[in-house]
């Protein structure tokens, strides 16, 4: 083993031992948890995931709320800031420019300290306890990424392109759809990625806006297990909920890394 | 036909980033209260008097800048040694990225239980460690002088990951002549770090480090469910007190308070450093 | 063929019209009621449940929700719930303390239409406090607790009786080597501190909150005499230096364990032990907290009752839930069961119950002197501004009159600014 080696297995260590912790508790009994002492084979269920999957509601229904959620907010984010984002470009130099500062400020600003404002929005409007809602929300809180991604995507593209659509008679819509829309399709992807990431992964304002069990998302639920045991020591569940939560995860993650890192790169760019 | 584009989000971002902040300048002078019935009463500059003598606000103030300065510097320093070991080609190279990356893709509440567990005593995995080299019962959870740092501990494993990413970005920006150039000229490769990776990787740490300051100075999930802001109020965070005015004290006017407050401080701090940044010329040197 | 066809689809539908009816009819008929209370409550009551629904099968189905276990999860729960507005839930296992702010938000039906007085009456002292605010009746107690003074039978003729007694016998016992500690109590900064506080408060004839003008009072000379005789407990080594660390298992531990001669605690601790891992098992007695002469003793009141909540749809069956709950069957089930303190005063003198625990007269003498925290709204927030110099006194050895002065002033800011003064 080579220097190398040494040091990419100690990062393999560090970043998925605590996840492996978690794998190995959720096929512990809780005896086996508190005991050390139970021999070796003993200390192996099932059981932890069975009741997870048979409680009320099932764990499953949490994945699929924030997975309808996310896909939601997505949706909503990406039909809103490739226009915008179109037209940001097509701003004069100096509006874009104080545009994109404010924009990049907003990104910054931690959107934890909007929560108490944003129960009284949904209060008066009645969008408590309804998980699609939340997407707006989101969506909001999403933009300012998704429009640092995508302007720097439209500038990246030949401005000739866009004339000569337009000399062509073309009208907007059809330039976008047709022209402008498939050639950021790449940039568009990696956003669509991370606002996903963020919808599935929002805690604060899904706190304050659902309360019916029914309607949690995967973080909110995660939170709430925390609190409802009887059991000082009921880790063997949490460990299970956590495995089953990050499967959907380590999916996207594997297939679409190459889609986060160069998102990430043009942010970082043009941000 | 531009601003018609433009309107849809535009006004989206207003309604949910910019109302918000008027509203809480509204509400910071006002009691809304248990004690008024919920209902907004005038009530002058009571909120940011209280604000200023309030113990608990400060000693926020500082657990939460302790927080944040200490998780995003070991965070940078990780990430940095991270990158540079992800930036060589070698076999397996996506797969290890595509791994390392996952504990920033989890939910911030799920992994917190799982630290919350890791660090249990008795049973936690920490606990026989430090049992097995004999440094007996940690208690980390239970003591108001470390507990901190267990958040610091969940915090640098789960954004590390960020900060590695947009390094990263930022080493593949930085042609490889350049280093064969170095070379050529007899450099050694601790000098190409820094006279070439550093001051080219600059603009990168800095934007890292300015969103994951602003980020970490607004810590709420990791905290609410690692520690609860316990013990005895030592990890509490401004969100986290914010939260608790508002959701368990019934006071919306000083939450609101708390919140414009944390958030001036933090603008203060950011607007300060960047300007101490700019006119100590700090920066030049470093130019390539 | 025609009007055959047209017949049949007509019988076809007057069978689902009828169907979809009767369906619709059933439906209404089931009054759903779903209460929501910390998961040990939730599972010490599920026998209960599931007698009440064999009982009301058709009319009620009672759901009891399980929150979290911890007191403050549940009321954040609550509260997130009810700031939403139409909460899932039609009534709510409430902590004493959160009476005031839930009564003052609007969120509780007002109780007193449907108990009577001599309902009220039948109730032990101590558990007919907490359940009012502004002299309405919002609240009806589950379970009653207070705090209580332990002491081992087996180091002394009688309990201690004032704060001066305390310490001599803590003292004596420690230096004839019977205990480690003469005194364990809850020092930790979190609401147990609180409740402590309120009793030794007491004892030094000291109030909370002034009862002429209800303002904090926190450095009135008997206040700082309180904390001072709190402070001495420790410097003195008659209270370990650890109990600065302690909540009630803590304290309850060091007690089992025989390495201390008087406990604070609740009643749950009596239970605890006479197990058979207990080390005093059969030479523990219960008294009031300690107090000079002249003063009332206290004992800093606990409990949990249940709430209606406005809005409700049908609060009828709520009652009846609730009350089923309360009854004294229920009471005395669960005293057996889980050892949680009745509220039925009849229960008291009840053999069966006195069997099953010797202690109850004392119990009962306890909760005649049971003594709320302050029933304001703001509870929480004066209770942490008290806590954190309590503990800095306790701790970090800051000046007694310096940390209740500080504590008396930010409690009053606090008191305006959330009021709406200016």
């Amino acid at each position: 083993m080579n220097r190398r080696q040494l040091w990419i297995s100690l990062l393999l260590l560090w970043s998925l031992a605590p996840m492996l912790w978690q794998l190995i508790s959720s096929f512990t009994t809780t005896a086996a948890l508190v005991d050390g002492g139970v021999p070796f084979l003993q200390r192996w269920t099932l059981i932890h995931y069975r009741q997870l999957l048979s409680s009320d509601p099932p764990f499953w229904r949490f994945l699929l709320n924030s997975t309808v959620l996310a896909s939601a907010s997505t949706v909503l984010t990406i039909a809103l800031a490739i226009p915008a984002a179109y037209g940001l470009v097509r701003l004069p130099q100096r509006w874009l420019r104080v545009s994109r500062a404010l924009i990049a400020g907003a990104a910054l600003f931690p959107y934890v300290l909007l929560f108490l404002a944003l129960l009284e929005l949904a209060r008066s409007l009645n969008l408590g306890n309804s998980l699609l809602a939340l997407a707006i929300p989101y969506s909001a809180l999403s933009l300012p990424l998704a429009l640092l991604l995508l302007t720097a995507a439209f500038e990246g593209l030949p401005k000739d392109l866009d004339d000569a659509a337009k000399l062509e008679g073309m009208s907007l819509v059809q330039r976008l759809r047709w022209v402008l829309i498939p050639l950021i399709a790449p940039a568009t992807a990696s956003t669509a990625i991370l606002v996903f990431l963020f919808a599935w992964n929002e805690y604060p304002i899904a706190l304050t806006w659902l309360s019916r069990s029914e309607q949690l998302t995967l973080p909110v639920a995660m939170a709430r297990i925390a609190g409802s045991s009887v059991y000082s020591v009921p880790y063997g569940a949490y460990a299970a909920a956590t495995v089953l939560g990050a499967l959907p995860l380590l999916l996207l993650v594997l297939l679409f890394q190459r889609q986060i890192v160069s998102g990430l790169t043009n942010g970082a760019v043009k941000g | 036909m531009t601003w018609l584009l433009l309107t849809p989000a535009l006004l989206l971002m207003a309604l949910i980033f910019g109302w918000p902040m008027l509203r809480y300048a509204w509400l910071s002078f006002h009691a809304n209260s248990v004690l008024t019935g919920l209902v907004p009463v005038a009530n002058g500059g009571a909120n940011w008097m209280r604000l200023l003598a309030d113990d608990r606000f400060w000693q926020d103030v500082l657990q939460t800048s302790r927080f944040a300065l200490v998780s995003v510097t070991a965070e940078l320093f990780l990430a940095l040694l991270i990158a540079l070991l992800l930036d060589q080609r070698w076999r397996g190279r996506g797969a290890v990225r595509a791994l390392t990356l996952l504990p920033w893709a989890l939910p911030t509440t799920m992994m917190a239980l799982g630290w919350r567990w890791i660090f249990n005593t008795p049973y936690g995995p920490l606990e026989a460690v430090a049992g097995f080299v004999g440094l007996g019962p940690l208690n980390l959870m239970a003591s108001p002088q470390w507990t901190w740092l267990a958040t610091v501990v969940a915090d640098v494993w789960k954004t590390t990951p960020f900060i590695t990413l947009i390094l990263l970005a930022g080493l593949q920006t930085i042609p490889a002549d350049l280093y064969a150039a170095f070379r050529l000229e007899g450099g050694r490769s601790i000098q190409a770090l820094r006279d070439i990776t550093l001051p080219l990787l600059l603009p990168y740490i800095l934007l890292s480090l300015l969103f994951r300051l602003a980020q970490a100075f607004g810590v709420f999930d990791l905290i609410q469910v690692l520690t609860g802001g316990g013990p005895a109020g030592s990890t509490e965070s401004l969100a986290l007190y914010a939260y608790f005015n508002a959701m368990r004290f019934l006071d919306f006017g000083y939450s609101a308070t708390v919140m414009l407050g944390g958030f001036l401080l933090l603008s203060l701090s950011i607007l300060l450093g960047a300007l101490a940044l700019r006119l100590s010329g700090a920066l030049r040197p470093l130019q390539p | 063929m025609t009007i055959g066809r047209r017949t049949l689809a007509a019988l076809l539908g007057l069978t689902l019209l009828f169907s979809f009816g009767l369906a619709w009819s059933g439906q209404r008929q089931i009054q759903r009621v779903n209460i929501l209370m910390p998961a040990p409550f939730a599972d010490a009551t599920a026998e209960l449940v599931q007698r009440f629904n064999r009982d009301h099968r058709g009319s009620i189905a009672l759901r009891v929700t399980r929150g979290p276990r911890d007191t403050e999860s549940i009321s954040d729960l609550a509260i997130s719930s009810l700031l939403l507005g139409s909460p899932p839930f039609d009534a709510l296992l409430m902590d004493v303390t959160w009476l005031a702010k839930y009564a003052a938000a609007g969120w509780l039906e007002p109780l007193d239409s449907y108990f009577e007085p001599q309902e009220i009456d039948a109730l032990v002292a101590g558990a007919r406090l907490g359940n009012h605010y502004d002299g309405v009746l919002y609240r009806w107690p589950l379970i009653a607790d207070v705090g209580l003074l332990y002491w081992r039978k087996d180091l002394m003729e009688a309990p201690p009786r004032t704060p001066d007694q305390l310490s001599s016998v803590g003292r004596r016992l420690m230096d004839d080597g019977a205990v480690n500690s003469g005194f364990v109590w809850q020092g930790r900064q979190y609401e147990g501190l609180s409740c402590d506080f309120v009793e030794m408060l007491s004892a030094f004839g000291g109030n909370w909150l002034n009862p002429q003008t209800g303002e904090p009072s926190l450095n009135s000379s008997e206040a700082l005499e309180a904390v001072g005789w709190m402070r001495s407990l420790i410097r003195d080594g008659i209270s370990p230096k650890a109990v600065t660390n302690y909540s009630e298992s803590e304290s309850l531990q060091a007690f089992k364990a025989g390495d201390a001669a008087l406990m604070r605690n609740w009643p749950y601790a009596w239970a605890e032990l006479q197990k058979p891992d207990s080390a005093v098992r059969g030479q523990v007695g219960v008294t009031l907290m300690v107090h000079n002469a002249g003063h009332q003793p206290a004992a800093t009141l606990g409990s949990w009752g249940l709430s209606l909540l406005k809005g409700s749809d049908h609060p009828q069956a709520v009652i009846e839930a609730i009350r089923f709950l309360t009854s004294p069957d229920a009471q005395r089930e669960r005293f057996r069961n889980q050892g949680y303190t009745p509220t039925d005063r009849s229960l008291f003198r009840d053999p069966e119950m006195l069997e099953l625990s010797p202690i109850l007269p004392d119990l009962e003498q306890a909760l005649t002197h049971a003594v709320p925290r302050p029933p304001t709204p703001l509870y929480a927030q004066l209770s942490d501004v008290l806590q954190r110099q309590l503990s800095g006194v306790l701790t970090d050895d800051l000046a007694v009159d310096q940390a209740m002065n500080k504590a008396q002033i930010n409690s009053m800011t606090i008191v305006e600014a959330a009021g709406g003064a200016s």
